[in-house]
């Protein structure tokens, strides 16, 4: 069994005293951002960049991992104990998780949660192991033309199922490959759209950009709420499911899983669908969906099990294909890409140590977790009463300090303020951040495979619907694209985002 | 009418972007489709961006009502204001000294006065304040060091939260506990090349 060897070779990786650190601080920042409410994780990783640079990759990497992870976790305490969602894909444990609170069972809640996530999370990992190596095979047969089809249905995939408009998400993603065309033009050397600013001609700072929108214009629009802090009211109670309870939750947690893992693969999905498809299946064929809305187990149990599954199985993509499926994986492309690092089915052979001490941190993390989350529950409680107005000055002092240390120049701070300030605008204009920061990333890909692709093709464009791999992607797009233009389907959606 | 406002903005926003770079465009060599100068993929991109956005505009017309909120004659003065004012700051800059004809410094202090001046409607407190304090950083780092950059910038910041002007106590516990925080994090385990006090 080679996948045996190689994990062994990722827990050798990950197991290492350094990875290990970073893992367990990845975690616990993790889990506080969750537990915070008012700052995302897409903001998390972004400040958190700059401080992995000095690392070498494997570490940045697990450790940026370990953020993303621990949010999820962190996310579902508040929607349990306050009926606060730190994170979008923890609204739906709010609806089950806070009425069990309430009936008094908060701790077994908390405990299903923390569960339920261990066990899907495994699973999650050894799926990553056994089809990472697969779909890396499928990956290394692909042309030029395939690759640029399969990154157009991923901007597609990740505009459809973004909030809000699906025609203006899919302007935000055109507008942020426009702003990746920015900088040096690769093949010719030629400079554009830098007007003269040496700064720009490597392009747009990546950093920059996440920071501003999503870090600093977070940061002015929640101060612009009046501030919604519920006290916590209920006790946390104890921790261990009765054997009744267990007997409830192993099915849901079992379906969502798959349902959780499934959905994490898909271009644009990730956490927030899978918990919402996990709890409509639940509410729908689970034994338990008489109860639902009075504090079901079943309710909490699937929706944490999915969420989990799928912030870890979101990473296939990005590990075989070097394709992000959302933002916090657009995130770590970039991450890979200041390391020297181009993420794509050639990492499992160039950097066995990055991948296969990623997929077994992510084991080690989930072990983390449960251990910083069961037993230390009551610090974190404690967290959320600290208030935003003393939360924000640090977030403002980070970021400036992390954008600065990135090339030592202050132009990068204020390139930041220009992207909060347009970060700002954006939100008053309800359009989404997220698929911009996917288009930015995907886009100087997209312009490379496409010049490629022509170029093999002698400048005929049939050949993306020629190559089997590129038509059958681009029709998946186009039926993705017509289904939105059913309003029954575009209710559905409105309703499973609405959060 | 049902206008929805929010979009008519956002798509008119967006051609105008992708106008300006079709302009800009015309700079690079366009090549053919089989070996595509520095200039195609923008142009591809650009004249899509066009299309959507115009989509975005006539549908604009019917999916509303989504009206943006008004803006007050203060707002829209202020704006006006601020951008006037940073401009002729950052371009008279250079006559206060020489650090501000040094890199970046005078579009700084001419982004700081411009983000200053829109603090003044109440609309922009929070993002005139916010951005001014980034801008503050920006400016004092290399001159005055790390620990005075943060110390304008958490001042400045806190400006933005009504809160804070009731309490020194807090913004004083929340300086030093930063002052100190960054210093461990930054100074200490990630040891970036920076300037840390003003006199060293």
């Amino acid at each position: 069994m080679e996948i045996i060897g190689n994990l062994a070779h990722g827990f050798s990786v990950a197991l290492s005293f350094t990875n290990l650190l970073f893992a367990l601080i990845g975690a616990l920042i993790g889990t506080a951002i969750g537990v915070l409410p008012g700052i995302g994780p897409v903001a998390t990783i972004s400040l958190l960049l700059p401080i992995t640079f000095g690392q070498p990759a494997t570490t940045a990497i697990i450790m940026l991992a370990g953020i993303y992870y621990g949010a999820q976790y962190g996310g579902s305490t508040t929607a349990i104990l306050l009926n606060l969602p730190g994170e979008i894909s923890s609204v739906v444990t709010t609806l089950e998780g806070y009425k069990m609170a309430r009936n008094g069972r908060a701790g077994a809640a908390l405990a299903t949660s923390a569960l339920a996530s261990f066990f899907a999370g495994t699973v999650a990992t050894i799926l990553v192991a056994a089809s990472g190596p697969l779909l890396t095979q499928v990956a290394l047969s692909f042309g030029p033309a395939d690759y640029f089809s399969l990154m157009l249905l991923g901007l597609i995939i990740a505009a459809v199922l973004a909030q809000g408009s699906v025609l203006k998400s899919i302007c935000m993603v055109v507008l942020g490959v426009a702003l990746g065309l920015v900088g040096t033009d690769v093949q010719t050397g030629q400079q554009r759209f830098t007007f003269g600013i040496p700064e720009l001609s490597d392009g747009i700072g990546f950093v920059a950009l996440a920071m501003g929108m999503f870090g600093i214009a977070e940061i002015i629009l929640n101060l612009e709420r009046p501030e919604a802090r519920s006290v916590l009211r209920t006790k946390v109670g104890s921790l261990w499911l009765t054997r009744e309870e267990f007997r409830r939750a192993t099915p849901s947690v079992l379906r969502g899983t798959v349902v959780g893992s499934a959905l994490g693969i898909l271009p644009g999905g990730g956490a927030a669908l899978a918990s919402f498809g996990s709890y409509m299946m639940e509410r729908k064929i689970s034994r338990g969906r008489d109860k639902f809305g009075t504090g079901a187990i079943e309710g909490v149990a699937g929706p944490e099990a999915a969420n989990n599954a799928a912030a870890q199985t979101s990473f296939i993509p990005l590990l075989t294909l070097g394709i992000p499926s959302n933002a916090v994986m657009a995130l770590m492309v970039g991450a890979l890409i200041i390391q020297g690092i181009q993420p794509g089915p050639r990492m499992v052979e160039a950097q066995p140590d990055l991948f296969w001490g990623l997929i077994a941190s992510m084991w080690i993390g989930n072990v983390m977790l449960l251990i910083i989350n069961l037993p230390m529950i009551g610090m974190w409680v404690k967290l959320l009463q600290v208030p935003y107005k003393y939360l924000y000055p640090s977030i403002l002092a980070f970021c400036c300090i992390g954008v600065y240390s990135l090339n030592n120049n202050v132009f990068d701070v204020y390139m930041t303020v220009l992207f909060a300030v347009f970060g700002y605008m954006c939100s008053k204009l309800k359009m989404e951040p997220a698929p911009l920061l996917i288009g930015f990333v995907l886009g100087p890909m997209m312009e490379e495979h496409l010049r490629r692709a022509m170029l093999l093709s002698r400048g005929d464009p049939m050949v993306f619907l020629q190559r089997p791999i590129s038509a059958t992607m681009l029709g998946i797009g186009a039926v993705a694209l017509l289904a939105m233009t059913l309003p029954n389907l575009r209710k559905g959606k409105e309703t499973a985002l609405a959060g | 009418m049902k206008i929805n406002a929010k979009d008519l903005a956002a798509s008119l926003f967006l051609m105008a972007v992708a106008v300006v770079g079709l302009w800009l465009n015309q700079d690079h060599a366009l090549g053919s489709a089989r070996r595509m100068g520095p200039g195609y993929m923008p142009m591809l991109v650009f004249w899509l961006e066009i299309f959507l956005a115009g989509m975005v505009l006539v549908l604009a017309f019917f999916n509303g009502p989504d009206p943006l909120v008004k803006w007050t004659g203060a707002d829209i003065a202020s704006v006006a204001l601020g951008v006037a004012i940073g401009t002729v700051v950052w371009k008279l800059s250079p006559m206060l000294g020489t650090y501000f004809s040094q890199t970046y410094n005078g579009v700084g202090v001419g982004m700081l006065a411009g983000f200053l001046v829109i603090t003044w409607a109440t609309r922009w407190r929070l993002i005139g304040y916010i951005c001014a304090a980034m801008c503050i950083f920006a400016l004092l780092l290399e001159k005055g060091g790390l620990m005075l950059a943060l110390i304008g910038t958490i001042l400045a910041g806190v400006l933005a939260e009504p809160d804070h002007r009731k309490e020194p106590i807090g913004v004083l516990g929340i300086t030093v506990f930063l002052l100190a925080l960054c210093w461990w994090v930054f100074i200490k385990q990630l040891d970036i090349r920076v300037q840390v006090f003003p006199w060293s």
